[in-house]
Formats: C-alpha cells, structure tokens, sequence
C-alpha cells in the first residue's frame, strides 16, 4: 500500500523502513548526536499550507520515534534539519539522489545543526536518506 | 554569514548565496574555527584563492582569503593560486583528513589521507597549483578538517 508523501503514515513507514535498514544500522550506530528533522517547505498547490517535517528520533543506529509535525515544532524539537521544497525531496526520494551532492547543489539546507558532525557522520546521512527507497510512496505531484 | 568571537570576517559574496558548496564552506570553516581555537593562527595567516570544483555536482566556488577574511564566491573568480578538482563525496573526504598530533600536519597513515592519496594516483582528484602553494594547501587543509 502507498503511503502520501508526506504524511503520518509515510512517516511511520519510513521509521520502519530506517530500522529494517542493515547500511543505516552499521553506519549509524555511533549516532547520538539528537534527532534529525527532514523539512518540506509550503507548497499550497499540493496541500502543503505551511512547512511540515517528518522529525527521527535517531539513536546508535536505530530509529526510535518518528512523527510528522510541523517544520517550525520539527526545528525546535531536532538537533539537525535540512529542509528543501517538494519536488526536490521527490527527486532524492525517487531518483536516491546523493544527499550531499545535493546540500552542494543547494537543493537543499542545513539550517540547523553542527555542520562538522554532519561531515564526520556522512555514510549515515545517506544511508538514512536512501531508506525512504524502501517506502511505497504515492507522491501529490 | 557568522561571526567569531575576535576580529575577523567570512561572508559569501553577493551571488553565493544559492551555491550550496559555497554555503557548506564558510559554515565549515567557521565551525571549525569556533570549535578549536587553535585554527585560528592558520586563518591569520592564510593569503591566496582557492577554487574547489564538485565534477558530479556541476558546483564551484573560489575562496578569497586575506588573513582573518575570507570571501567565498560562486564559480571561479580570477586566477586561483590552487584549484582543487573531485567529486562531491571526495571534497568531503577532504575534511575528514586526520591531523597529526605533532604540528598538525595531514596524517599520511590515516584512512581519509589515504582514501584521497589512492583517488589522487588515479586522477579521480585533482590539485592544480599545490606544490607551489604547499603553505596555502597545508594551512587549508588544517582548517577544513573537522579533526
């Protein structure tokens, strides 16, 4: 079954898709640096009145809790968020576009977050990114 | 773009504010230089320009330093001292080079130094430029690297 992205049910998804993810576990397991918010900017025309985030609790390797709450609760609540327009988490999504190619590329921002730690943790940034691949997805646009 | 607790500057020129490199650079090197102190004679000292090209990424940037100030533009801009060329995951691999603990030199037995040494032989990087600026390359290095 699809889950619409994003969405709770995408987000309950994907925490299960980061935790049946062996690459994430082994690369991520010296994570204890907070959670990561991953922010979709507003997008009107999808249904997307104001910035929402899907929020990972992540922790050595696991993904503890994940909830779909607003972008500005996200930022409050993670250590770390990159955030980027739709159609940009679409093409990482769909395409498991290197995500730091793509924070080169400006597609996307880290706007909160130690950027050396980000740096220091690279493989597991990707491998969290390339689980949503794993998620039955049924895109708005 | 940031401040640091002493008299200095690192700011994105007018057109850099939408290259990502450019952005993921100047917030790097001012985390790192507000993390350990002890960068901070390299920044004093480092004079010259330095592009660094992301291949994959179709991104570039030249970084303007004139002691304490750096200027990050989009692309290249006039004639740099060093150019680095690679690919995104290898301009990270840059930062992670280790130091040593004896005059923070690039630590040729660690894994990051080794990684890059490996792409270098095989042309996947390359630097123009780095021998005759071995001090520019030498005091960049310490100040991208996040160790």
């Amino acid at each position: 079954m699809a889950h619409l992205f994003p969405s709770a049910p995408w987000t309950a998804a994907y925490q299960a898709a980061v935790n049946e993810n062996p690459r994430y576990a082994e690369a991520g397991k010296e994570w204890i640096h907070g959670p990561v918010a991953l922010v979709v900017r507003a997008d009107p025309a999808i249904d997307l009145s104001e910035d929402m985030a899907v929020l990972l609790d992540v922790h050595a390797g696991q993904c503890r809790a994940a909830t779909y709450t607003t972008g500005s609760e996200a930022r409050s609540a993670a250590a770390f968020a990159v955030e980027g327009p739709y159609d940009n988490w679409k093409t990482l999504i769909v395409q498991n576009l290197d995500p730091i190619k793509a924070l080169m590329q400006g597609k996307f921002k880290l706007t909160k977050g130690h950027l050396p730690t980000i740096i220091r943790y690279v493989e597991s940034s990707k491998q969290l990114l390339a689980s949503a691949q794993h998620v039955t997805t049924e895109f708005r646009r | 773009m940031g401040k640091l607790s002493y008299e200095s500057r690192i700011e994105l020129a007018p057109g850099a504010e939408n290259n990502g490199l450019a952005a993921m650079m100047s917030s790097l090197i001012l985390q790192n230089l507000n993390d350990k102190p002890e960068k901070r004679a390299d920044f004093a000292k480092l004079r010259g320009r330095v592009a660094i090209v992301a291949e994959d990424a179709g991104v570039a940037l030249t970084m303007v330093f004139g002691g304490n100030m750096l200027t990050v533009h989009d692309g290249i801009v006039g004639v740099p001292d060093v150019t680095v060329r690679a690919n995104s995951d290898d301009i990270i691999q840059l930062s992670l080079v280790e130091l040593t603990r004896l005059f923070a030199l690039p630590n040729l037995r660690g894994e990051a130094m080794r990684q890059i040494l490996d792409k270098s032989r095989r042309g996947d990087v390359r630097v123009f430029g780095g021998l005759l600026h071995l001090p520019l390359v030498l005091r960049l290095t310490r100040l991208m690297s996040i160790h």
